[in-house]
């Protein structure tokens, strides 16, 4: 990846310091002396650069920040950072440079007499690569300051990196951009009988390498980068997570293709469903319950609405057509920069670190728009992601792929 | 004639090192580098603690002088028990090893410090052909 763009005149670009002066403005307004962040989030927010070790920020009351990684890789992160090699220690199993030394040795100036307030990063997620601070970690730092105290304050990026900036969005549609090439080639491969002898993997390889091509870091997600699914697993229950089998694609049968492309950290995620022939009225029942269910949500977001609002006037809509049974009751999942990926918004809900149900949207923010259709029954399922930004009046969908599920 | 023996961290000691690594390590070998170092032995036989301070000008040891009290600052401090040093000294242990295992510690950049290891080590060997006296 080169080096991050400084230029403004640049689509993509983003004012990294300037999201470092608002972090360390929100410190001094909550009395911490130095923050340390280490979630995935966090890191690509501040940083630009993919942190896939275990990595670390401190980001001081004032100047630039310190990025801590595994050795391997500080030289790598700072050159795609927009920080300098300075700026990016690695961390080693050596005496005085294992993480806790590091880590000490850069925080310690920012507390008088050892004395002081250190932000930190948290909790819990489904999301494994999350990357809240361990209990070990906790501990140690603990030990090696003892009169410090520590205060949980990932709200601060949390809440700093709600609104997307026009960089940021722009960034997304290009990813969506290259997804929507990805299942362009996967439309033309898999038609005319191009489907059959050929496995799931294949599909989520192939499409990796137009997008790629295209200009795609890397089918990001941590769920088994493109997911497909045919036949039964399609239809599993609740089924929202399908890496790509060794299954074969079978006449008959459903296919769903979710591929997922990253660009400068902006994540396409697009879910496109098909059936392929001959498709049976009933298959064909569920598919058009399926469309018309997606363009109604499309049509439903806005500003001001929250997440429970929107399910209960989708799930409305599934018990008049009689299909409310295959619906899992959610629509939609957290997004940002790699990292940030399921929760939406503050941790401000019922349930500590799930999505506020009555979170209220803003334009300017992104969420993909995520719907899941399941009958283990009838060993058929539909999956919908794509990424949306709130507008003014609506939403924006990033991927122009046409939504259809098309007998091929 | 016997041969003559330096007293480990005395100023002889530290002329004769300068003296030989300008004559073995060329710029070149030294890879042109501009750092400078300082290795803290701590628990000295008379109990103090001493460091060697290095600096290093475009491939060429400028400096090399045996520090006690208020040490400078370097680029690299590398701390570890006297009799360590010693042993990496008379190149009985290697300083790769002796950080690995903890004994010894760096401070400074890891990733600059990996890249001038090999730099180290030809200075440690060539300290090694000093004889010394611990």
């Amino acid at each position: 990846m080169p080096k991050t763009t400084t230029s403004k005149k640049d689509p993509y670009f983003i004012d990294f310091p300037k999201r470092i002066k608002d972090i360390q403005a929100e410190m001094g307004n909550e009395g911490i002396d130095v923050y340390l962040g280490s979630r995935l989030r966090t890191l690509s927010w501040t940083l630009d650069a993919f942190c896939p070790w275990r990595s670390y920020i401190v980001i001081p009351p004032q100047g630039l920040p310190t990025a801590v990684t595994f050795v391997i890789d500080a030289a790598r992160v700072a050159d795609d950072s927009w920080l300098d090699e300075e700026h990016v220690l690695g961390y080693g199993p050596m005496g005085g440079q294992d993480q806790i030394t590091v880590l000490y040795n850069l925080i310690n100036p920012y507390l008088k007499y050892d004395v002081g307030v250190i932000g930190i990063e948290s909790g819990m997620g489904t999301y494994l690569p999350e990357g809240h601070i361990t209990q070990y970690e906790y501990e140690c730092l603990k030990a090696a300051l003892p009169r410090a105290t520590f205060r949980n304050a990932h709200d601060i990026v949390d809440r700093l990196s709600l609104i997307k900036d026009e960089g940021t969005i722009n960034r997304f549609r290009e990813a969506s951009r290259i997804v929507d090439i990805g299942h362009r080639e996967v439309y033309k491969f898999i038609t005319n009988g191009g489907y059959r002898g050929i496995t799931e993997t294949e599909i989520a390889g192939l499409a990796a390498y137009v997008m790629r091509k295209a200009g795609s870091e890397w089918e990001w997600s941590f769920t088994g980068g493109n997911e497909i699914a045919s036949g039964y697993r399609t239809g599993l229950a609740a089924g929202g997570c399908t890496p790509a089998s060794r299954k074969g694609l079978k006449p008959g049968e459903p296919l769903m293709v979710d591929l997922h492309a990253m660009f400068k950290l902006a994540l396409g995620d697009y879910a496109h469903n098909y059936l392929l022939g001959p498709a049976t009225k009933r298959q064909k029942w569920h598919a058009k319950n399926f469309v018309d269910l997606v363009k109604l949500c499309l049509k439903t977001y806005r500003p001001g609405i929250s997440p429970s609002e929107l399910a209960d006037e989708m799930l409305d809509f599934c018990e008049e057509r009689g299909f409310a049974e295959y619906m899992v009751p959610g629509f939609e999942h957290g997004i940002g920069m790699m990292g940030d990926e399921w929760r939406i918004g503050l941790n401000d809900g019922p349930f500590p670190y799930w999505t506020n149900p009555d979170h209220k949207y803003q334009a300017g923010e992104m969420i993909i728009c995520a719907m899941q259709y399941a009958c283990p029954e009838e060993n058929i399922g539909f999956r919908y992601e794509n990424p949306i930004l709130i507008t003014e009046s609506g939403c924006e969908a990033m991927s122009k792929f046409p939504l259809a599920i098309e007998e091929i | 004639m016997a041969t003559q023996k330096f007293k480990y961290l005395s100023p002889e000691w530290a002329e004769e090192v300068i003296k030989r690594v300008n004559e073995k390590l060329t710029p070149e070998r030294m890879k042109h580098i501009t750092s400078s170092m300082l290795t803290i032995n701590t628990s000295c036989p008379d109990g103090k603690d001493r460091a060697i301070y290095y600096e290093i000008v475009d491939g060429v040891v400028t400096e090399l002088s045996i520090r006690e009290g208020e040490f400078p600052k370097a680029e690299f401090t590398i701390t570890a028990d006297y009799q360590l040093f010693a042993k990496i000294s008379r190149a009985e242990l290697k300083a790769r090893a002796a950080l690995m295992s903890g004994k010894m510690k760096l401070k400074g950049p890891l990733v600059k410090a990996l890249r001038l290891s090999p730099l180290v080590d030809r200075l440690n060997e060539v300290i090694a052909t000093i004889p010394t006296e611990y």
